[in-house]
Order: structure tokens, then C-alpha cells, then sequence
């Protein structure tokens, strides 16, 4: 009897402990959820868990430095003066490349760190992602594409930076940026008028 | 400060990497159709763009990625531009993106209307800026001044012979109104459905994945679009788009079909149905097959007889007899004296099944419900469920052997006391339903993946017919007095029917392990070999030295503790072999095999070779049959030889969502699935059966 029970209890923990695995592989990223954990290294070796800034507002960014899109925003100096903005007001600012390696925009973490200084981005760390698993649990389908994550761990922005789809420098004075609305709106304790678009730029480079 | 200053360097070092050319990887080129033109007559210029091989631009939804391309005109006063007309796109796969875009070359249509009072004689300029992208898998922002010059004559025009055909290609490939069509639109809670049904009359099919949508944020673009037939017409779903808000009010886009008159493969139509709520009555529909598909949809009631009978054979499988028969033991130890107290075990038993089987499938509706892709055998896909499966088997053959007695015979497991007595028949009826599952997998893998395909409700009644299958004979044995009275009389002979019992057991163990060693390799196999030697370790000792009939309670005491923490080590090396994935392929391709990808599918059709897919999986007997059986016949290969037939296939061994939703695509959830595609691109895939015999596949080769 007591072998019958141990062991029905055996299987139900073992199937508890399987389900997880199966469940984690594709919870997707959405909108309202509780945002998908992951770890990745950042280009100093360090890791960081997603779950370790819980408590923090969190924003990342799909990068690919020789994107013409993303270079838009590096060369005019809006994505690292968004970086600084917030992340002197606390936001935990990770910019993630998804580039498989051999891809456009992936760049060995020595060479990352270069291109970045060259960029000026101050964002946090530069998370490398080469196997396109948190890309591809995120739905990042072009860089840029941005993330917002509020200190409850919920996903309240992921898709476009802004409103003007194109490469040219031009285009950014003007330009409605749906991340910097979301953040304000959700900073002062409003709900986000705009929780999605959907993102333009390059292909995220996957495996 | 520091920050501008940076601003201003970093362009400049940036530059470097940019190609010089304003326009790479292509050129364009402003191309007008006629050689003059006439005051106050429209006529047609286009934006000719030929890019290089490999590298694509965009059309008006440029899909996931990408940009579509403008132009700014600089006209003559007077002169007026419409929007450009875009002849349909293509798909541009990039797993796991789609774009909508165009290779090689394309022309941009555009009408132009000069004003009436134009002077005759002279000459005008059209120009334009253009600006697209072009890309491969860098892209590039490209632009061009591009300019045609024109004179105004009082005669007819001319058409310019140089880009006649251009011209031609282009408008055939221009979106024509659906004429004599009916389609509407409908959303739900899995997504649009877009009911086409074509004029009376004509007979017209669908190319993969049909629907192009004008704007972004509505359709997943890279989702695969499942077509079924319906009645007079067709339903396609779409997925929505992760971006999109809320649902479109209207699915505008561009549909391709065949089967119109047209030169081009695919007629397009301009289609942009209001979108209704609600997914419309005709829930149940077959999945795409053809006329003479030899599958008919199992009609619920099928489905449960077959169910019910399922269950029944599951008695008989080598993962539950052993298990079943020492319950059946029980009974004729006790020889029948307790009719009423027999009846009550066996409605526990029962019960147990039940409940065991309604937690399955409810599991799985509920992950599915919340978006997982799975299907059934989704058990067999976890390593770690396989292994711990193969350390439960292998230490209940150990337990029959007699090497672990714990606490008196095993036969307790089948005992028939009072009270306890009763939860512990519960239990045994739940644990059959979990050694059974293995089971399931490879022998009713199919069927229970087409249960699970249909709604929810028939899902569950599914379940509940093979649970009651399951449970019919013990539960019929014990609620009869006069079957209990035949049993034979106790005696030694069912201890040593016990032991044999063990045999079976430890054959499940080592198919588990076959599949595990797919799943894993070598190393993750030897792993678990590991584990299963320390489980041996703890189950010996536990049966030397903690038997209470033998045992000092000191004694037994540490081998207790020992036990436990060996049986933790087994458990430790049995996660570790799980977590070792295999490089190699688990399902082993011949070399005339290729794996599966439905972008492979639609390149390989795009050639014109005809193409046959094998869903499988390692776990799937009914699988490994057909594979070793028919597929390997000589008369089989050598047809699919000579047919050039390209042979791909779709392993289902661990987890996949591609090849899950690709199942999903043919209604089903669960392989075996065998899909043979004709080289003509209109018809529709035909779906072979799932037990497959030479015959069978060569009079289906012989009808492409």
C-alpha cells in the first residue's frame, strides 16, 4: 500500500516536473503576461537573469549595429540618448543581438564592445543571444524592436521604436516613438495607449 | 557634451562600412509604356527595378521585415501621378520571418495624367525620386533619380516595343476584383477564417499559404495558412499578427488562385472582406484532401468505438498486463468469498482510470488552449519523462522479481482488504493509466491525435471511451460473482506467474531506452544505464536489508536512508542523461531523404518535382513498421525513383512547433502522416493512410 502510494506520488512529481520543461520551450512573449525568463551572457562574460530584475523597469532592444535602420538611431544619437534618459531614471536598459554567428550583426564580444563605444550606446549590457532563443521567445522580427518590462515583470510594450518606418536620419525629428510614450504613460501609473505596432527595420539575422 | 560630440564622430566612422553606391545589389530605371504621349490621355510609366540574384525588394506590406518602396515625383506642371499598382509579391522566407517582396526584376506601375491643355511638339520630363530597400541577408537603403522624357504628339501613342512584354508581365500580375466570388471574413478565438467560394462553375484551387495582407499588424505573416474545403468553397485561417491591437475591420489583400484563365501561374485577386465576429457555423471541416483521398473523416461514433476497443487491447500491451494481472491475483487469492467487496474494487478501479485519463487529456486541451503546440505522444517528446518512465518500469520488474519485497508480497498491490483497501484499487487504476501512456503513443499515437484535433467535448468523450475500455474488463470480472467463481485456485504457480511478469517489464524498459538513446545519444543513453544499475543498487538493498520480516528496525533504518540517497543519485542521472541533446537526427535519413521544412516543400514544388513527406517519429511504432516494411521495399524505392519524386521527412521525435503546426495543417495532431504532393501545383496534397502496404503507396504513385 505504501509502495503503491509513494510511487503514484513519485510519478506525479516526476510529471510535475516535466511539464514545465515542456511548457517553458514556447510560452511565448505577450502583451499584459508575465514577461518569459531567460539568461544570457552579456559581452563581458556576465550573466543576467531576466528574473533578477523583477522590482526594476526593463527595456530591451533587438540590435544589429550594421542594420541601416538601427544605425538610424545610433548615428542621429536618439537610441543612446534614450539610454541615458532612462537609464538615469533606473530603467535597466539591455540591448539583445540575435545574430547567429557568421550573420550580419554579430560580432564576436570583444569586437561587440568596440562597435558599441563607436555607437555610444550606454545601454546596460549588450546581451548576446547567437542561438535566437530569446529572440525568437520575444517574436523580435527586426532591429530595432523594443520591449518594455514593468517591475511587476509584465510585458507592457513590444514592437516598433516609432512611427516612421525608414533608414533615413531625417525621419526621426517628428517621429511619434512609441517606446518613450509607453514608458511615460506607464511611469506615471496609466495604462499604455499603444502596447504594440508592429516593429520595421532589418530581419533579425536567426540561425 | 560628451554625448554630442560623439554623435557628431560616430557617423563618420559608421559611414565606412555602407557601400558607395547609392543604389546597391540593383538598379532602377523609369520606363513609360508608350513612345509619346497625347494631351489629357493617361498613360503608363513603371519603376523598373532588377536586382541581383538573391536579393529581393518590397512590396506595399513589406511583411516582417523590410520597407516598401517610394517614389516622390518631380512633374511637369499639370501632371498627375496615381499610387503605384503593385503586381502580386512573393514570400520571402527567412525562418522563423516572411516578407512579401519581389526578386530578379520588377515593374511598379503607375499612372500618369497629363494635363489636356499640353502643348504639342514639345518634350516633358517625368522624374522621380525612388527610394526602396534591398536586401539579402544585409540590407541596404537604395535610391535613384530616375527620369523619362516624352514627346507630345497629336497622334495615337505608340506602345515602346523594348517594354512591351515588362508591361505585359506586370499588369498580369496586377490584383483583379474577385468578380462572381463570395468571400467574407469572420474572427474568433483562433484567428481569421477567410471563406472564398469561387463562382459556379469553376473549378479553381489554392497555392500554399494564399493570402497577402495589405497592411501590417493583421496577419501573422510567417503562420501557416491551413486550407479546407468547405461546402461549395474554402476556409482559410490566418493567424493574427503579435502586433496587431485588436481585429482588422477588414482582411484586405491579395488572394492567389488557380485555375482562372490566366498566363501567369496564379491569378491574384483584390479581396477585403469585412471582418464578423465569430468563426462561423461550419466548425468541423475535412482537411484539404483530394477526391479520391482515401481518408474519411472518423464520424464521432467511429471514433469512440474505436476508442472503446483501444482501450481494450491496452490490457493487453506489455507496459499495463503485468500491472493488470496482479490486481486480477487479488481475486483469486481471496477466491471469491467477498462478492460485494470485489464489486466495490473493481468501481475504484475504474475510477481511478477515469480520472487518470480525464487529467490527461484535460492537460493536454488546457496546454494546447493556451497556445502550446503539441499533440498527442507529446509525453514521448521529454527525455526526462522517457527516462523516468524506464526507472518506474524497470523497478516494478524488480518488485515482481521478488528482489524488493517491501512490506510483505507484492500481491498487496492487488490486495482486497477494507476500507484502505479500496483507495489502494483507486491508486492501482492510476497507475495503469500512467504505464499505459508510453503505450498509447506508438500504437494509437494517430488516432488519439485526430480525437484531439476535433473540439474539445469530442476530445474528452474520446478519452472517457478509451478510459472505459481500459477499465471494462477488470471492473466486468469483479462485479461478477459467477466469472470470480471460474478463477483457478490459489497456489505457487502465481508466484511464479508474477515473476515471468517481470519479462515484459524489462522489455518496455528497453524500448524505452531505444528511445531515449534517439533522443539523447550515446552518452545520455549510458547515463541513464547508469541510473537504472543504481536503482538495481537501492532495490537490493532495500530487499536484504529493510524487509521488516528480516530486518533489525536499526538496521533497517540506515539501508532506508541509504536507499533513498542512491535512489536521489538515479534521479540526478537520469536528469543529466536528459538534458544531453543529440546532434545526430533521431529518426536516421537514408540518403535519398531530406528533412522537412515547409519552405523545402514549396521550393521543391516550385521545380515542378512531385514530393512526399513521412511525419514520424522514433517512438511511433506504426511509424517504424511502415518505414522498415514499405517504404524500404524495393519496388517502393525504385517508383519513387523513377517519379523523381523528392522524399522528405518530418521528425516528430522530440519537440518540433513547425512540424506540429504543419500536422495541424492536415487536421491532424499525431503521426503517423504520409503526404504526397503532385507536381502539377494546382491540386491539392493527397493524404495517404496510416498503415501503409506497398500496394497502397504504388497505386497512389501511379495516380500522380
Amino acid at each position: 500500500m505504501r509502495v503503491l502510494s509513494s510511487l503514484v506520488a513519485a510519478i506525479v512529481l516526476v510529471s510535475l516536473a516535466a511539464a514545465p520543461q515542456l511548457g517553458a520551450q514556447e510560452a511565448q512573449a505577450q502583451i499584459g503576461e508575465h514577461a518569459p525568463a531567460f539568461t544570457l551572457p552579456d559581452t563581458y562574460g556576465d550573466e543576467h537573469s531576466l528574473p533578477d530584475y523583477e522590482g526594476e523597469w526593463v527595456v530591451l532592444e533587438w540590435l544589429n549595429y550594421d542594420c541601416p535602420f538601427v544605425r538610424k538611431h545610433y548615428d542621429s544619437g536618439n537610441m543612446p540618448s534614450l539610454q541615458e534618459t532612462y537609464g538615469s531614471k533606473g530603467v535597466i536598459w539591455f540591448a539583445v543581438v540575435s545574430s547567429a554567428p557568421g550573420k550580419q550583426g554579430y560580432f564576436a564580444p570583444d569586437e561587440m564592445n568596440r562597435r558599441s563605444e563607436q555607437a555610444g550606446s550606454v545601454a546596460k549590457a549588450v546581451l548576446l543571444d547567437p542561438e535566437g532563443t530569446v529572440g525568437r521567445l520575444y517574436g523580435a522580427r527586426t532591429t530595432p524592436q523594443m520591449v518594455l518590462i514593468d517591475p511587476a515583470g509584465t510585458v507592457l510594450y513590444n514592437g516598433a521604436i516609432d512611427d516612421k518606418p525608414s533608414a533615413r536620419i531625417e525621419t526621426i525629428e517628428g517621429a511619434h516613438n512609441y517606446l518613450v510614450a509607453a514608458i511615460e504613460e506607464a511611469m506615471a501609473g496609466k495604462p499604455v495607449s499603444v502596447p504594440t505596432s508592429q516593429p520595421y527595420g532589418c530581419s533579425v539575422k536567426y540561425k | 557634451m560628451r554625448r554630442l560630440l560623439l554623435c557628431l564622430l560616430v557617423p563618420a566612422a559608421l559611414a565606412a562600412q555602407e557601400p558607395t553606391d547609392p543604389s546597391p545589389h540593383s538598379d532602377a530605371s523609369l520606363v513609360a509604356k508608350v513612345t509619346s504621349i497625347r494631351p489629357g490621355e493617361p498613360f503608363s510609366v513603371g519603376l523598373r527595378l532588377v536586382m541581383e540574384e538573391g536579393w529581393h525588394s518590397y512590396w506595399r506590406n513589406a511583411g516582417d521585415s523590410g520597407l516598401p518602396t517610394t517614389l516622390a515625383w518631380d512633374l511637369p506642371d499639370g501632371f498627375e501621378a496615381a499610387a503605384i499598382q503593385w503586381p502580386y509579391p512573393s514570400r520571402i522566407e527567412r525562418p522563423p520571418l516572411v516578407s512579401y517582396g519581389y526578386e530578379e526584376e520588377v515593374l511598379l506601375l503607375v499612372e500618369i495624367r497629363p494635363p489636356p491643355d499640353l502643348t504639342v511638339g514639345r518634350t516633358v520630363t517625368l522624374a522621380a525620386r525612388a527610394d526602396w530597400l534591398i536586401c539579402e541577408e544585409p540590407c541596404y537603403p537604395a535610391t535613384a533619380d530616375v527620369a523619362v522624357e516624352l514627346p507630345v504628339r497629336d497622334a495615337p501613342p505608340e506602345p515602346d516595343r523594348r517594354w512591351a512584354d515588362a508591361f505585359a508581365r506586370a499588369r498580369a500580375r496586377l490584383p483583379m476584383a474577385p468578380d462572381g466570388w463570395r468571400i467574407s471574413g469572420r474572427y474568433g478565438p483562433s484567428g481569421y477564417v477567410l471563406a472564398v467560394s469561387p463562382p459556379v462553375g469553376l473549378d479553381v484551387s489554392f497555392p500554399e499559404n494564399p493570402f497577402f495582407a495589405a497592411a501590417k499588424s493583421v496577419i501573422d505573416h510567417a503562420a501557416p495558412q491551413p486550407i479546407a474545403r468547405s461546402g461549395e468553397g474554402f476556409r482559410i485561417r490566418l493567424s493574427v499578427s503579435q502586433f496587431a491591437v485588436g481585429p482588422a475591420e477588414r482582411l484586405e489583400g491579395v488572394l492567389l488562385a488557380r485555375g482562372l484563365e490566366t498566363e501567369t501561374p496564379y491569378a491574384a485577386l483584390a479581396i477585403a472582406p469585412e471582418v464578423i465576429p465569430g468563426e462561423g457555423e461550419e466548425e468541423v471541416v475535412a482537411p484539404m484532401v483530394a477526391a479520391t483521398g482515401y481518408r474519411e473523416p472518423l464520424t464521432l461514433f467511429l471514433a469512440l468505438a474505436f476508442a472503446f476497443l483501444g482501450g481494450l487491447l491496452l490490457n493487453l500491451m506489455p507496459c499495463v498486463l503485468p500491472v493488470l494481472s496482479i490486481k486480477v491475483l487479488g481475486f483469486v487469492e481471496q477466491g471469491g468469498t467477498d462478492p460485494a467487496g470485489a464489486r466495490l474494487h473493481g468501481a475504484a478501479y475504474g475510477l481511478g482510470v477515469l480520472v487518470s485519463f480525464w487529467m490527461l487529456a484535460g492537460a493536454l486541451l488546457l496546454l494546447r488552449a493556451a497556445g502550446q503546440e503539441l499533440g498527442w505522444g507529446f509525453q514521448l517528446q521529454s527525455p526526462l519523462f522517457v527516462a523516468f518512465m524506464a526507472l518506474l518500469f524497470f523497478f516494478l520488474g524488480l518488485m515482481f522479481l521478488g528482489v524488493v519485497e517491501m512490506g510483505g508480497t507484492l500481491t498487496r498491490l492487488g490486495a482486497l482488504g477494507r476500507g484502505a483497501g479500496y483507495r489502494n484499487s483507486l491508486l492501482t487504476g492510476v497507475l495503469a493509466v500512467v504505464v499505459a501512456t508510453p503505450c498509447t503513443a506508438p500504437f494509437m499515437g494517430a488516432a488519439l491525435g485526430f480525437a484531439l484535433a476535433r473540439p474539445a467535448l469530442h476530445g474528452l468523450a474520446v478519452f472517457t471511451t478509451l478510459g472505459l475500455g481500459m477499465a471494462f474488463p477488470y471492473v466486468a470480472l469483479s462485479a461478477s460473482p459467477a466469472l470470480l467463481r471460474r478463477l483457478p485456485r490459489p497456489g505457487p504457480w502465481m508466484e511464479s506467474l508474477k515473476q515471468f511478469l517481470a519479462f515484459p517489464l524489462f522489455a518496455t524498459v528497453v524500448w524505452l531506452l531505444w528511445v531515449f538513446g534517439r533522443q539523447t545519444g550515446v552518452d545520455g543513453a549510458s547515463l541513464l544505464l547508469l541510473a537504472l544499475t543504481f536503482l538495481g543498487l537501492a532495490a537490493w538493498i532495500l530487499g536484504r536489508w529493510s524487509a521488516p520480516s528480516r530486518a533489525r528496525p536499526g538496521r533497517r533504518a540506515v539501508a532506508r536512508a541509504t536507499a533513498t540517497l542512491i535512489l536521489l543519485l538515479a534521479g540526478g542521472l537520469a536528469w543529466a542523461g536528459s538534458q544531453k541533446l543529440s546532434d545526430e537526427p533521431a529518426v536516421r535519413l537514408g540518403s535519398e531523404w531530406q528533412p522537412f521544412s515547409p519552405a523545402r516543400v514549396e521550393a521543391l514544388r516550385s521545380e515542378g518535382r512531385p514530393v512526399f513527406v513521412d511525419f514520424t517519429a522514433a517512438w511511433c511504432l506504426t511509424c517504424q513498421v511502415n518505414e522498415r516494411v514499405t517504404l524500404a521495399d524495393a519496388a517502393v524505392k525504385e517508383a519513387f525513383r523513377a517519379r523523381d519524386i523528392a522524399l522528405l521527412k518530418a521528425d516528430w521525435t522530440t519537440r518540433d512547433p513547425e512540424i506540429t503546426a504543419a500536422l495541424r495543417s492536415f487536421g491532424r495532431s499525431g503521426v503517423p502522416l504520409y503526404v504526397l504532393y503532385s507536381p502539377q501545383p494546382g491540386l491539392p496534397p493527397r493524404i495517404l493512410p496510416e498503415i501503409l502496404s506497398v500496394g497502397i503507396v504504388l497505386d497512389a504513385l501511379a495516380d500522380l
